[in-house]
């Protein structure tokens, strides 16, 4: 294999694990901190995606518009939190019905406001020729980005006295709230960062293909595959499960066809938690011991 | 006594409703108009598929959300088979027969995954919806001729066209034909899951969801029943599928799309989320109301409009709108001439009437140089136990000195790192808890565990069934131990309503039930008074006749009383053996435990 070939193969693979980062990581994060599956996350992702179209279209920079979309994401998530979350907590079944429910609800609001058809901005930077491939700097920003999200986030729950707040509040709420923590309020930034993080997802996303109402269904998927192979330790999760799954579809992908990527992560998804109920994370627990 | 209506023939009620039913519905469906039954075909359909989801997830337990890919994979099955083999065979109910075959198999492959790994409460939740999403990507992407299976093209995401409608030979396959046919399989299936929930099988299933370990400590295969409900839900969801396709001539990937699946979860909750009838009535009223506000606006409300139903359904009513109603309404009828239940009628339990007449046949335990440890944590190290047949033993020793890992090493929560445990002659190391409840294991834990959402006679039911597999007897084995502990003014009652003390009993009721060979009883006296204490020696006694008993204790007085041999366990080992007098003299036990009266 030529050098040339071997770092298109290499880039396409991590832009696939990158993807997979980018979309799962607020999942991850409400799921592992909170107990919260957000089934709409993928409308999450998808408003991200249109705030941030609305913002190019205005005339604002790209980087400018993403960063926007995350702040008003996370803003909507603290709202959402204190609306309806709040009254679910420990109701694990509700609160996935209840977010469906708010998915519906978003996927109508949008398709009132911007139509069903699909809108888009092309995408930023230009490529690069390596040999006789093309290789397009965009993906390598956003190779970049999912470990800059990765480290950050990790940085914010290790090492600042809300991340240790929130780590309290998540393994022992009762205990948490005896101490002094005020759990309600660290819940409600624990699910605003994670809906920052969908909505920057989205933005990121954006320009990469046409944004539509349905536009969180592509991914949500992947997404819940990668929180369910990653196991309840957020970041760690996240981080390994797209690892494996990325590896496996942009592998596959590549070599059979894109429908074979897809299968394969599922069977792989399967094939993992047969072996380890609670993901991947589980199996870090166990090497520990 | 009242135990309530579980049968061994079908209910006569339920079948003559049955029958008129489909008399009626039949009929109807000849008078009126094509059109109008066109639409209340899909919404039977849409029934069918919501009481897949009732069965699946009210009454089996499992969060399923995977209902949609059933239904939409028994919906390709029924256009694959109709356009390859109604050409030649011209009917269609082959092809309905193949749609609930696959629905059931898919079922069953992703049941095994999720059942069998062990996956839990919303990991099942996750990984069903996962499984639809991926389906719904995969069926996106056929859109190239190569995907075809004979003459039938996938289709990508314009889906699958000229898909036969539902023929049955002899009959026409007008519109309203197929709503005959759809109203005639929905109200046998209806019938039968009902029928089902009223036999061992459905009780079993409401115990393994409102307790899934202590069905396992009763020596059921709790992993075999939950499958088979799973693929029973997945079996009607492809049928459901498969009338659909046949409906419509058309089926597409959109049947995977989350909005579908949302539909499913809010039909149920509409309808009740325990509710048979309830699925239809939500689904009606749901696809009622959709297609009122199709003809009022434009129909782009109407995903904004379930949206804000299914949040408020969560918010306000978790119990549904239908269950919502009833109960306020039975409310009203029940405020005049309430019965609370009277103290007055309180009996004393009576152990030796309960237990006394089963045969002796206890067997011996063994644990030879058993070892646990979780991580670095040493918990046991070596234990060697031997109780002869018939025996009592008591542990004791202090908090962490490891009794209750040695309990659930004997039950097989956990399985132990190094050692061998044996129940008579057999080796149950590895066994799981349910082929060691077989052998004659039971166990009465340190927090009561029981259904507390089934009635106190239930409880007691499903633990004799599991030993004498017939109904009547288990009725009989029930009331029999019922009366003996003094909860048989009770038996119609919630479990879950019952006294600290009262629910103590119902629990050793539990394994008395299953007349078991060895008992555990983990400090079974915590937070009894002086008198019932002293009652649970004499039931002890009564038990060690016919069974091996060892008791975990902390309660001096009573382990006294009992005047067995006692094994004190410290630190992982087995520190001291003998009986309670001479331990008390052992300085060494005096130091570690007991503690000296001059020095308090």
């Amino acid at each position: 294999m030529k050098v040339d070939q071997f770092i298109v193969i290499m880039v396409s693979l991590l832009s696939s694990v990158s993807l997979l980062v980018i979309v799962s990581l607020g999942l991850a994060l409400a799921f592992g901190m909170m107990g919260v599956i957000n089934m709409a996350h993928g409308e999450f992702l998808m408003l991200g995606a249109y705030f941030t179209i609305t913002a190019v279209n205005a005339g604002i920079v790209l980087p400018v518009a993403i960063l926007i979309s995350a702040i008003a994401m996370g803003g909507l998530g603290m709202v959402i939190e204190r609306i309806v979350l709040r009254q679910l907590y420990g109701r694990i079944w509700a609160t996935m019905l209840a977010t469906w429910g708010l998915s519906l609800l978003i996927v109508g609001v949008v398709q009132l406001v911007f139509g069903t058809s699909s809108n888009g901005i092309p995408t930023p930077l230009s490529t690069i020729h390596l040999g006789g491939y093309m290789l397009s700097q965009y993906s390598l920003v956003l190779i970049a980005l999912a470990g800059v999200l990765i480290a950050t986030t990790y940085l914010v729950f290790a090492r600042t006295p809300y991340g240790t707040m929130a780590r309290a509040a998540a393994s022992l709420p009762e205990m948490a709230a005896a101490v002094g923590i005020n759990v309600s309020r660290v819940n409600m930034i624990t699910f605003g960062i994670a809906s920052a993080l969908a909505g920057l997802g989205g933005g990121l996303l954006a320009p990469l293909s046409g944004v539509s109402p349905t536009f969180g269904q592509g991914y949500i998927g992947d997404a819940f595959m990668t929180v369910v192979v990653g196991g309840a330790s957020p970041l760690l999760g996240a981080s390994t499960a797209s690892l494996l799954l990325g590896g496996i579809y942009a592998g596959v992908s590549n070599i059979v066809s894109p429908v074979a990527g897809t299968l394969a992560l599922l069977l792989v998804s399967m094939l993992v938690l047969r072996f380890l109920p609670t993901g991947l994370t589980g199996l870090w627990r166990k090497a520990r011991q | 006594m009242k135990i309530s209506n579980l049968r061994t023939r079908p209910s006569q009620t339920r079948a003559l409703g049955a029958t008129a039913t489909i008399v009626v519905g039949v009929g109807l469906s000849f008078i009126i108009p094509a059109f109008t039954a066109h639409t209340v075909s899909l919404w039977v359909i849409y029934g069918l598929l919501a009481l897949s989801f009732t069965f699946v997830w009210g009454h089996g337990g499992i969060f399923s959300l995977g209902q949609a890919a059933f239904f939409g994979l028994g919906g390709y099955a029924y256009g694959v088979a109709g356009i390859d083999l109604a050409p030649t065979t011209h009917e269609t109910m082959s092809a309905l027969l193949v749609a609930a075959v696959v629905g059931a198999g898919a079922a069953a492959l992703l049941g095994y995954f999720v059942i069998y790994g062990g996956i839990r409460g919303v990991f099942v939740a996750v990984i069903t919806i996962a499984a639809t999403l991926a389906l719904l990507t995969f069926f996106t992407s056929t859109g190239d001729p190569a995907y075809h299976i004979g003459a039938a093209m996938l289709g990508g995401d314009n889906g699958m066209v000229g898909v036969p409608s539902l023929t049955i030979p002899g009959l026409l396959s007008t519109s309203n034909g197929t709503l005959a046919t759809v109203v005639v399989v929905a109200v046998i299936v209806w019938f039968a899951i009902a029928e089902l929930l009223h036999r061992p099988f459905g009780r079993i299933l409401a115990g393994t969801r409102e307790n899934e370990f202590r069905t396992q400590l009763l020596g059921y295969d709790v992993r075999g029943r939950t499958l088979a409900a799973f693929v029973v839900g997945g079996l009607i969801a492809g049928l459901a599928g498969g009338l659909y396709a046949g409906w419509g001539n058309f089926i597409s990937p959109q049947v995977f799309s989350l909005q579908q699946a949302s539909l499913v979860a809010i039909w149920a909750l509409v309808g009740g989320r325990r509710s048979l009838i309830g699925a239809f009535i939500g689904a009606f009223a749901v696809q009622g109301l959709s297609e009122l506000l199709g003809q009022l606006t434009s129909g782009a409300v109407i995903p904004l409009v379930l949206g804000v139903i299914l949040l408020l359904l969560v918010l306000f009513l978790p119990n549904g709108v239908l269950p919502t109603i009833v109960a306020s309404v039975l409310g009203l009828v029940r405020q005049k001439g309430t019965a609370q239940p009277s103290v007055q009628n309180y009996v004393e339990p009576d152990p030796d009437a309960a237990f006394g007449r089963a045969p002796s046949r206890g067997l011996k335990v063994t644990a030879k140089a058993v070892s646990m440890r979780f991580g670095g944590l040493s918990v046991l190290r070596g234990i060697d136990l031997e109780v002869p047949a018939n025996a009592v033993r008591t542990l004791i020793g202090p908090n962490g000195a490891g009794k209750s890992t040695f309990f659930n090493l004997m039950i097989g929560r956990y399985r132990p790192t190094a050692g061998e445990i044996y129940l008579g002659d057999v080796r149950v190391t590895r066994l799981r808890p349910e082929k060691r409840a077989r052998l004659g294991l039971g166990i009465k834990t340190q927090v009561p565990s029981i259904y507390s959402e089934l009635t106190v006679a239930e409880n007691v039911w499903i633990a004799a069934w599991a030993v004498s597999r017939r109904t009547q007897e288990a009725s009989r084995m029930s009331a029999h131990v019922l009366a003996g502990l003094g909860l048989t003014h009770r038996a119609a009652e919630l479990a879950g309503a019952l006294s600290h003390g009262e629910l103590q009993w119902l629990e050793i009721g539990m394994v008395i039930a299953r007349e078991p060979r060895v008992v555990l009883l983990d400090e079974p006296t915590a937070g009894m008074t002086r008198a019932e204490t002293r009652r649970y020696v004499d039931l002890v006694a009564v038990l060690a006749r016919s069974a091996t008993v060892i008791v975990v204790e902390h309660d001096m007085e009573f382990v006294r009383e009992l005047e067995a041999q006692v094994t004190m366990f410290h630190d992982g080992t087995v520190f001291a053996e003998g009986l309670m007098d001479d331990l008390r003299h052992d300085d060494r036990i005096l130091d570690v435990y007991l503690g000296r009266a001059d020095s308090a």
